[in-house]
């Protein structure tokens, strides 16, 4: 034979080989179990799959972060597999994942955050503001405020409609539109997260951002009012007046919890309801509450028939608003 | 072996390996269509309406426009700037020439999201270049073309400066001394003799400038998010609608960077003959 | 006669090669042949006569003007290298139209100038107007060297440098383009250095020789002197002689050194370089060889030598014929080709070979 069919042979084989080891690795390997997060989610989670991979040696946790309707996308659109998803807006799970074909039959919620600005030292006027006249602090000439864009991403359009419920709250008509005012369109990101550079480096003053971002990241941050910073399931009807217009719609505001789901058709069912009884219950809770977020004790949940016996008993169904 | 009548097909020189030139062909092919089938699979998966529709999207099309208009200007300075810094490495030497080669390289493996960050730190509003920009000048990085343009020419400059360098060194230095001593000053020589010889290898350079500024989406996001370059578009209508639509804007921005290439690579080419081999 | 080209005391320093005081001038009319082997510095005396190396110390003088401390397109030199350095990217019309025009005259010493500076007459005088739009790689070797020429003369230069320019032809075409050439140079009377390694160059073209080693001149003169009295065997070998023998002074009289190769003795006239007792290298060439059959008189006089020897290798170059004896010391010469076959020439045969005295070049080393 002579040695170009011969050095083509190798190349297949080597091919060949190669793909069989990686296969054949797979294999080998134990149980991992996907979860995509939302970004702000990073840090608990690590904790968490820490606590859990101990719990469980032959189990190894991969997660993805980034926007939540970008994660719901990567399993809907994209058709990449996960077991869980874990999203910063619960309203996420039902408009995306309970689609034509389902995606998932149930959430829980198991976490709650609320709406804040974060500041530095070289943030104007960062001597002066406090939880009493920061709207009109951020609505003075000059100040730049950050915050992601309301069309995609879940604490976009939070910040918006916290904003319309502070000009009730306060009873300061017009004082949305001057703080938004600060915040155009070229202060705007996809998520959040990614401003967090830009405050840090004096591009921005103030940034709109969840709480547990504030205590995450050790930055300065302003205690708004609980009536207005979607903290508060119990405020929900009221939180209903906060409205915000997307290019998907008016959305009215509802408090900020964040809900996981067991994806549908995963092949890891088993270890994904262990890894959700580990998040509802009082370890994952302690993560949650050590990183800045609030607490969901006993955690809601939607669809309760539709979950796993295991899980049943650790949440309570979703009250009706 | 025994001696096999030749065929029809079978023209080749006697010296020209049959095996080497399989081998060739059997990996090219394996690599062209590892590029070109998901283009074509991107292409396909678009019915000539949705492509329709997604034209008349007039944010698209602005998305396009800027992303057209930001690689050009982050092309043409880097032509400009970076053409003379090729033309100094091709032909002289200094202490720490290696040093500057090598930095000059180093934007490629920089991610795109740290080369963002810091061109915001140095471009910003406190930056120690934007600070004094935006007071003196008004010029501003953030969500702005300059700033698109800078994250742009950032990623992308090093291939027109390594083509250029390459064109130049190619250019027989003899050339130009024999250009001097008939009576042609250096700027001269450098516009009629050196520039020309090169200038095919400056192009290719450039166009590759081009091509990777309009598909730069990491660091530009950093330093502009509005006004939306086509990738950041793309990205936005996947998450606002899905992937269809995000298919569809791609297409249509693959087909309008396709037929620019195509117009450039005409124009490069000039006139047969009117380059040095 | 005045000179026009002068280099003086030029040293240079280039990483290892070292370039030590250079001394030498060229006048009007004259053609300097700059001989030497790779590396011995030949092109770096050009390109500092060009302007493109700023020598350590010196002075590079032309046309009486000290250009010493000018940029190349200030010197008024015509460079022409090897493969004749045509732009490629611009036919034969561009490439004689970009060399800039001065007003000056080109320099005259008497000689109707009849060269025209314009680009239509300058091509049709060097009979290129039919390639004016042919591209340079189209062209043959000689008209290249025409091309090259006309463009380098409508810069009307003061000097004209060679470097090698025939290095990359074959045998033939580089007699042809050395005639053109000479014929060239000399209906201008404008100086030219010439620099090669190739001692068929320099014999053809040269009025004076320089031959360098290593970023010395060994020896500068005129051609006849440098062809007929090199002043070591390395310039000898260097200019193609064919005979280079180590030998031993017997003894020296008035008119004859007595010099002995083993037990061969010679007898070479000319001027004494060395005194009894001492080794010296011995040049001859070899056209000054003469091989005939065996004689048994005595030679003539003294003024000739005379050995005998057996043909070790005869080798057919028509027109000529080079053969090898073997006289107790090796000695080429050559035969025309009808000698060689009437005197049927092979290895093997008893020949006997006649060299004069005068022939027999005497050096120190």
């Amino acid at each position: 034979m002579n040695l170009a069919i011969r050095l083509a042979l190798g190349t297949c084989g080597i091919l060949v080989s190669a793909s069989m080891a990686v296969f054949g690795a797979q294999a080998a390997e134990p149980t991992v179990l996907t979860i995509f997060a939302a970004g702000t989610l990073a840090v608990p989670f690590k904790e968490v799959s820490a606590i859990f991979e101990k719990q469980n040696p032959n189990v190894t946790v991969q997660a993805q972060f980034g926007g939540s309707v970008m994660m719901a996308k990567k399993i809907t659109d994209l058709h990449q597999d996960a077991d869980l998803l874990a999203v910063a807006d619960y309203n996420v799970i039902p408009k995306y994942m309970f689609g034509h074909p389902p995606h998932a039959a149930w959430y829980a919620g198991f976490a709650r955050n609320a709406i804040t600005f974060v500041y530095t030292d070289k943030s104007k006027y960062a001597g002066e503001i406090n939880a009493q006249n920061w709207y009109k602090i951020l609505a003075r000439k000059g100040v730049e405020i950050g915050r992601s864009n309301p069309d995609t991403d879940p604490s976009g359009y939070q910040t918006v409609q916290m904003l319309s419920l502070a000009e009730k709250f306060y009873g300061d008509a017009g004082l949305e539109q001057r703080v938004l005012a600060n915040a155009p369109l070229t202060n705007m990101r996809d998520t959040e997260t990614s401003l967090i550079s830009a405050l840090q480096l004096g591009q921005i003053d103030y940034l709109a951002i969840y709480r547990s971002d504030a205590l995450q990241h050790h930055l300065k941050f302003i205690d708004l009012p609980g009536k207005i910073n979607l903290s508060d399931p119990a405020q929900a009807a009221y939180y209903q007046q906060g409205i915000v217009h997307t290019k998907n719609g008016d959305l009215a505001g509802k408090p900020i919890v964040y809900a996981v789901t067991m994806v549908n058709g995963s092949t890891n069912a088993g270890v994904a309801e262990k890894y959700v009884a580990l998040l509802l219950g009082p370890q994952g809770q302690a993560v949650m509450k050590n990183n800045g977020f609030g607490e969901f004790n006993p955690a809601f949940a939607v669809h309760v028939e539709a979950m796993p016996a295991g899980l049943k008993k650790l949440v309570e169904p979703w009250p009706a608003s | 072996m025994l001696q096999r009548p030749a065929k029809r097909w079978d023209r080749r020189a006697p010296s020209q390996s049959r095996g080497l030139y399989l081998l060739c062909w059997f990996l090219g092919t394996i690599l062209v269509a590892f590029l070109v089938v998901p283009l074509i699979a991107l292409a396909l998966s678009q019915s000539g309406q949705s492509l329709a529709s997604v034209a008349r999207m007039g944010d698209v099309r602005d998305a396009i426009a800027l992303s057209l208009e930001g690689a050009f200007l982050s092309a043409a300075i880097a032509a400009l700037m970076g053409v003379p810094l090729a033309y100094g490495l091709a032909r002289t030497t200094f202490p720490g020439k290696s040093v500057v080669a090598a930095l000059v390289d180093l934007p490629l493996a920089v991610p795109h999201t740290v080369a963002g960050i810091a061109l915001l730190m140095v471009l910003g509003r406190q930056g120690v270049l934007g600070a004094p920009l935006q007071a003196l000048v008004g010029l501003k990085f953030w969500g702005t073309l300059a700033g698109i343009v800078a994250a742009m020419l950032f990623v992308s400059a090093p291939y027109t400066v390594n083509a250029a360098r390459m064109g130049f060194e190619a250019v027989d230095p003899r050339l130009e001394k024999i250009a001097r001593t008939l009576g042609l000053g250096p700027w001269r020589t450098f516009a009629r003799i050196t520039l020309p010889l090169a200038r095919r290898s400056i192009m290719t350079g450039v166009t590759l400038t081009y091509a990777r500024s309009i598909s730069e989406f990491g660091a530009v996001v950093i330093l502009a998010y509005y006004p939306m370059t086509a990738p950041v578009k793309i990205y936005e209508l996947f998450l606002r609608f899905g992937l269809d639509q995000a298919a569809g804007a791609s297409v249509l921005l693959l087909a309008v960077s396709l037929a620019l290439f195509l117009i450039l690579r005409t124009l490069s080419r000039g006139t047969p003959r009117r380059e040095n081999r | 006669m005045s000179t026009d080209v002068a280099l003086q005391a030029l040293t240079l320093t280039l990483g290892a090669f070292r370039l030590q005081s250079l001394n030498l001038t060229v006048s009007r009319g004259q053609i300097l042949v700059i001989l030497g082997p790779n590396g011995s510095g030949k092109s770096v005396t050009l390109e500092i006569i060009a302007g493109f190396h700023r020598p350590d110390s010196g002075r590079v003088l032309i046309g009486g003007r000290d250009v010493t401390a000018l940029a190349a397109e200030q010197r008024n030199v015509g460079y022409v290298v090897q493969n004749f350095g045509l732009f490629p990217h611009l036919t034969v019309a561009q490439n004689i139209a970009i060399a800039r025009r001065t007003d000056r005259k080109i320099i005259e010493t008497g000689k109707a100038l009849s060269v025209p500076r314009d680009d239509k007459g300058l091509l049709a005088y060097f009979d290129v107007a039919h390639l004016a739009h042919r591209w340079p790689e189209d062209l043959s070797p000689g008209e290249k060297q025409r091309v090259a020429l006309a463009r380098v003369l409508a810069s009307e230069p003061d000097l004209f440098l060679f470097d090698e320019p025939f290095a990359a032809l074959d045998t033939q075409t580089r007699d042809q383009l050395r005639g053109d050439l000479l014929s060239f140079l000399r209906t201008l009377s404008i100086p030219a250095i010439f620099v090669t390694h190739d001692h068929a160059d320099a014999m053809t073209l040269a009025d004076r020789i320089a031959v360098l080693r290593e970023g010395a001149v060994v020896q500068d003169g005129p051609a006849a002197d440098i062809f007929g009295r090199p002043v070591s065997s390395f310039v000898a070998g260097f200019l193609g002689v064919e005979n280079i023998l180590k030998a031993q002074v017997i003894e020296t009289t008035d008119t004859l050194t007595v010099l002995a190769i083993d037990d061969r003795m010679l007898r070479a006239s000319g001027p004494m370089v060395a005194a009894a007792g001492d080794p010296v290298c011995l040049a001859i060439r070899a056209e000054h060889v003469t091989i005939g059959p065996p004689q048994a008189e005595q030679p003539p006089s003294f003024a000739v030598n005379r050995f005998e020897g057996l043909v070790t290798s005869v080798r057919s170059l028509n027109p000529l014929v080079t053969v090898e004896v073997d006289c107790g010391f090796p000695l080429k010469g050559y035969l025309l080709a009808p000698q060689a076959h009437a005197m049927n020439i092979g290895a093997g045969k008893l020949v006997s070979v006649e060299i004069a005295a005068d022939a027999v070049h005497v050096m120190a080393n």
